[in-house]
């Protein structure tokens, strides 16, 4: 693969080099940096205005989070979270872009609906939602109390089950339609030529479904698993303002509960230490869908 | 960055509007001291025309205020000057040097003219970091037009508050109707609940000779009540273990709850013009439970002011401070807004006779039990969370009482011998 670069080719490469370089100087100072820092931090006992110089202390954080049950059960609702919400965002999100890509009267207006709630700030939804699932005044209860279904009020963000499901649903309804968004994209980049010929093959719908559609969507459908399942697993505002983490400690994530060790207890070292781990357990995964679809091409 | 912060402060001074010789910026919630604060700087500035304040107006949830201030406070901002502190952070923050000390700063006098106790809990080395600005209690209160409807007496024991809202929700036959609202939630309050519930049994936080005791069969006894009042005897709401101070303010002001427990704020809104509840609705000191009528049941709280000690303008903030914590800025305080002062001179001023309901919050206050934030200092968030976390276990049922103290007390051992 080796050549010679042509001076014309030289200079070229240079002036690449020359527009990348402040991007690449950015990403290390507001990527990189904090990255490292964390570790640093994370072996270490400090105190960020400086009154307390750094002192190395190995292991003993991570010593203190493989005692700690409530970081164990952190790592728990995150992965129980993502395992939850994940596969069903795909699966209704392939339904939503299969219908977009229909031919239908107000079309437009149907992806501009389907968009909306993944337009919103996530804290934005969740505060909705809190209302809707208020125990006294809340839309779910009214409903359920009204027809007669139950005759107390359900306790939706009180009880450990129902608190976890509550926040499942907040988070597919809001980013089913971002899966739905990438995997239109994809369907709308296989030709119709494929289709044409499976119809005259007598191919049915759902023939054309399994047998086109799907394989051809594969390489979509893994990038929105990438970049959807790192969101869930660092998920913040959800639980945040859902929940606060309740009830006792059911759905407390990771973040959840790397920021009430950074800002209630003031505890930055310890707090650095749950996020490295939760660095690497996003890191492991990323690296497994991207062996995954390295070995697809 | 030496060079940069004094380019920094001179360019926003010649863009700041107004040209004051000074500004000084104040962080503190608009709920908690209500009306007063616009009123002192107003009346400040009036004296002092050279002199800029801004009002930042904090979130008046506790927790959230605290974030920022640790925010701020850990990168040296030198904004604000001055700043609100919850009684309970005082201690921590005054031991992690967040608060400047006052000695020397202010005069002698001005300090020692503040109720000593309450001082106490913004002292570190002997040195007083914040003055308490005002302080406040959970109170319980009560539905009159209900208790008079059942001829009920107003309660004075739990047994008694069980029965009347048995008496009241049954004879009502509303299921929109509730026998007690609170705020159990896994927040501050929810601590500050079990402190008076315990309290009110003979128990608490610390055992006589002053050793943590939490898993007490006096606490047991008195947490056991709290989760048979949810669980055995329905008489609060399920809703009861999310709710913040102002859910159960607002449920009982929509007239769907005969009791409710919490702080001297909700006095206002209740007895608003437009409160359905204005005119029917009274309270009294949180009760005990029967044998312990001496019992301290009101659990308190309150709020200090300090100066930050990367401030660049400590002296002026001390001369406003002195002004906003002083006995005619108390009073005015006391008697329109209900503040209770933590001057005891200004008790005293004849101007007071007329308040009732500050006169009913301090008989109140004289059955008073504090957190133990000032003996565990910069622990004391950890602590209130290991409470919030185990009381809330019991409350939903995960552990028994008995186990959920039992759980807390080891957690606090190792916390506090650390």
């Amino acid at each position: 693969m080796t050549r010679t670069l042509s001076p014309l080719d030289r200079r070229r490469h240079l002036t690449g080099m020359a527009f990348v370089t402040p991007t690449l100087l950015v990403i290390t100072a507001i990527l990189v940096y904090p990255i490292l820092q964390s570790f640093v931090l994370s072996f270490g006992q400090s105190s960020l205005d400086g009154s307390e110089p750094y002192r190395f202390v190995g292991l003993q954080h991570y010593a203190t989070l493989a005692a700690s049950d409530r970081f164990w059960n952190a790592l728990w609702v995150t992965l129980v979270f993502t395992g939850l919400s994940i596969p069903l965002e795909l699966g209704i999100g392939i339904g939503l872009a299969v219908l977009m890509n229909e031919h239908f009267r107000f079309k437009g207006i149907a992806r501009l609906a389907v968009l909306f709630p993944w337009a919103l700030p996530t804290a934005l939804n969740t505060l909705m939602w809190r209302w809707m699932y208020n125990t006294d005044y809340g839309l779910f209860n009214a409903a359920a109390l009204q027809s007669g279904l139950v005759d107390r009020p359900i306790n939706w963000l009180g009880d450990e089950t129902l608190a976890m499901a509550s926040m499942v649903v907040v988070a597919v309804w809001k980013t089913s339609s971002f899966m739905a968004l990438i995997i239109l994209a994809g369907l709308q980049s296989i030709p119709r030529e494929l289709y044409e010929a499976g119809r005259m093959d007598g191919m049915t719908r759902w023939q054309e479904f399994r047998e086109i559609t799907l394989p051809l969507l594969k390489g979509p459908i893994l990038v929105a698993l990438i970049v959807r399942s790192m969101d869930a697993l660092r998920t913040f505002e959800l639980p945040f303002n859902l929940t606060d983490g309740g009830p006792v400690t059911a759905t407390e994530s990771l973040s959840l509960y790397a920021y009430k060790v950074i800002f209630d207890f003031i505890e930055f070292n310890y707090g650095a230490a749950i996020v490295v781990v939760q660095f690497l357990v996003i890191f492991a995964m990323s690296l497994l869908y991207i062996l995954t679809l390295r070995n697809r091409d | 960055m030496k060079f940069v912060m004094p380019i920094l402060a001179t360019t926003m001074a010649l863009a700041a509007p107004a040209a004051y010789a000074q500004d000084l910026v104040l962080s503190i919630g608009s709920r908690g001291y209500g009306p007063a604060v616009e009123r002192n700087i107003e009346g400040y500035q009036a004296e002092h025309p050279d002199i800029g304040i801004e009002w930042n107006k904090v979130s008046d949830v506790p927790g959230e205020t605290r974030k920022l201030y640790v925010t701020g406070l850990t990168a040296k901002s030198p904004t604000p000057d001055l700043f609100a502190v919850d009684v309970i952070w005082a201690g921590e923050f005054a031991q992690r040097g967040w608060l400047e000390p006052l000695n020397g700063l202010l005069d002698d006098g001005t300090i020692a003219a503040f109720n000593p106790s309450l001082l106490d809990a913004a002292k570190v080395d002997g040195k007083v970091h914040a003055l308490p600005l005002y302080a406040d209690g959970i109170h319980f209160f009560y539905r009159t037009d209900l208790l008079e409807r059942y001829g009920l007496e107003v309660p004075q024991t739990w047994q008694e508050v069980q029965a009347a809202a048995q008496t009241i929700t049954e004879g009502e036959g509303n299921p929109q109707l509730y026998g007690f609202v609170s705020m159990w939630a896994k927040i501050e309050g929810l601590f500050m609940n079990w402190l008076a519930f315990t309290n009110g049994n003979g128990g608490g936080f610390y055992d006589a000779e002053g050793n943590v005791a939490v898993n007490s069969p006096a606490n047991i006894e008195a947490t056991q009540f709290m989760v048979d009042l949810l669980h055995k005897h329905r008489l609060a709401p399920d809703s009861i273990l999310n709710a913040r101070p102002d859910d159960a303010r607002t449920l009982f002001q929509q007239g769907r709850a005969a009791f409710l427990m919490v702080q001297d704020f909700v006095y206002a809104p209740l007895s608003a013009d437009d409160s359905p509840v204005a005119g029917k609705f009274d309270f009294t000191r949180v009760p005990y439970f029967e044998g312990h009528d001496d019992a301290d049941t009101t659990t308190m709280g309150g709020w200090f002011l300090g100066i930050n000690p990367n401030s660049e303008n400590k002296e002026a903030a001390a001369d406003f401070l002195t002004f906003f914590t002083g006995k005619e800025q108390q009073l005015a305080a006391a008697v329109e807004d209900n503040r209770a002062p933590t001057i005891p001179a200004v008790y005293e001023d004849p101007a007071m006779a007329d308040n009732e309901v500050l006169a009913k919050f301090g008989a109140n206050y004289a059955f008073g039990v504090v957190r133990p934030s000032a003996g565990t200092g910069a622990d004391y968030p950890r602590v209130s969370e290991v409470m919030q976390l185990e009381i809330t276990n019991a409350l939903h049922r995960q552990k028994t009482v008995e186990e959920a103290l039992n759980d807390a007390q080891a957690q606090l051992e190792d916390l506090l011998s650390r």
